[in-house]
């Protein structure tokens, strides 16, 4: 069995396990309305003031989102030792992170397409400057976040491992796609001058998201095993 | 030519000898065992040979190591100190090979409480490269066939068990361990699990099953006893 196979029956799992319970949706959903909502109203009714602070909105609701929804990922891994028969399976332990990786991405992406509308619509952000430039940040960025969160997740079903470890870990190291991420939207949703700047930003993005594929489906193995 | 002809016909006999010495080393054969948490020993210095086709029992408290001694079998956890081999394959080195042919049945099932029963067995069937027709039948087997499209997560303990033993069965695999698989069980789940045993036993296969409940067992050809960490022989348990 070919390791895209195994990856793809790792990611049709996880995504049928969230499509019956929408667990890591049901939480991330509400949880980046709220905050969406809760900024635009603290922020007061400037529509200049609204619009420079949404793509970093966006990008932290996203970000927190992403930790809702691996934590969920993984929980599922742990209600009944699940992990340890994956640990026991003949199967390509990169098959694993990777197919977490994926199936968590889609969830994502979907969120973010949620998530941006309501932004758009909230705080008048404008989609339509570039908007081949403004989906590759988001898709990029998500891989990133995606690759981080499968490699680290795995860590809060250790046996040793505490249930703060996993945004201790991952936060910081997530930190240079948030910044990325938030530049690029930002270039793109203020100025249609500002292609060359944000495409600078998503070559950033690129080659985060190789370097943590790469360690991902490297190491994961060696994390997974005792 | 006739040097690499040489060197292919090396190699074929060196894999038969290989595969023929596998074939009539024991099942487990440890020495010296021991497995540590910390500053804790959970196994010490734990020696253990079961043959092919045996069916040994392992009796002792809760917190002697039964758990342990069966999860390192299953290489699930690595010893510590000590060496060993699984149907001839060495505990650390060979850990993929061991894995391919052992399963490990433990009281917490690897289910997955949101697919159902089918599509937990579907799942085994393809992680392990099995063809899943014989999902059906194993289900049936263990007499689930009427709920095998219900979710794992409406299961009550026994029914999850009997799902985890349908697994077993559909894997067929040459060493069988079974840790505490009685636990919390209704009669229905225990006598499952004992059918499991007793088809295994019948195709030749090895077993290996730790409990501490005293009405459970009487099919194992020998017994040992663990205590603190310590893996003692036993009376045979009829």
């Amino acid at each position: 069995m070919t390791l895209v196979r195994q990856t793809f029956l790792m990611a049709r799992k996880d995504l049928r396990i969230e499509v019956r319970g929408r667990y890591a949706m049901g939480a991330a959903l509400p949880f980046a309305g709220t905050l969406l909502i809760a900024f635009g109203l603290s922020l007061g009714p400037g529509r200049t003031l609204l619009q420079q602070a949404a793509p970093g909105l966006l990008w932290l609701a996203v970000l927190f989102s992403s930790v809702l929804s691996f934590r969920q990922a993984y929980q599922s891994e742990g209600e009944d030792g699940a992990l340890e028969g994956l640990l026991l399976a003949p199967v390509d332990k990169a098959a694993v992170f990777l197919g977490k990786a994926v199936a968590v991405v889609l969830q994502l992406l979907v969120l973010e397409a949620i998530v941006i509308l309501l932004v758009a619509a909230l705080f008048g952000l404008s989609l339509g400057h570039q908007p081949a430039v403004l989906a590759g940040a988001f898709v990029l960025g998500t891989i990133g976040l995606g690759a981080v969160g499968s490699l680290f997740g795995v860590l809060n079903e250790s046996p040793r491992a505490r249930e703060s470890v996993f945004p201790l870990l991952v936060l910081p190291l997530a930190t240079p796609i948030l910044v990325a991420g938030v530049k690029a939207t930002s270039l793109v949703t203020v100025s249609q001058a500002a292609e060359r700047g944000a495409t600078s930003w998503l070559g950033l993005l690129v080659a985060f998201d190789l370097v943590f594929i790469a360690a991902g489906t490297l190491v994961f193995g060696y994390l997974l095993e005792d | 030519m006739c040097c690499v002809a040489l060197d292919v016909t090396k190699s074929l006999s060196s894999s038969r000898r290989s595969e023929t010495h596998r074939s009539t080393t024991p099942a487990v054969l440890l020495s010296g065992v021991t497995r540590v948490f910390g500053m804790v020993p959970a196994l010490i210095r734990v020696d253990l040979r079961v043959q092919r086709g045996e069916t040994l029992l392992i009796r002792g408290p809760n917190g002697a190591g039964k758990s342990t001694l069966l999860r390192v079998l299953a290489t699930a956890l690595s010893p510590t100190y000590g060496s060993g081999s699984v149907l001839g394959f060495d505990l650390v080195d060979g850990r993929q090979d061991i894995r391919l042919r052992t399963e490990f049945l433990g009281h917490r099932t690897r289910l997955y409480e949101d697919l159902t029963a089918f599509e937990n067995l579907r799942f085994a069937c393809d992680l392990y490269g099995l063809h899943p027709s014989a999902v059906p039948a194993a289900l049936e087997k263990v007499g689930l066939s009427d709920v095998a499209g219900e979710r794992v997560r409406s299961f009550s303990q026994g029914m999850r068990q009997r799902v985890a033993v349908a697994r077993a069965l559909i894997r067929s695999p040459d060493l069988l361990l079974l840790d505490e698989p009685y636990a919390g069980l209704d009669m229905p789940a225990k006598e499952a699990v004992d059918g499991a045993i007793l088809a295994a036993q019948r195709e030749g296969r090895t077993v290996v099953l730790a409990t501490h409940d005293p009405t459970r067992g009487g099919m194992a050809g020998r017994m040992m006893v663990m205590e603190a960490g310590r893996l003692l022989e036993a009376k045979s348990p009829a």
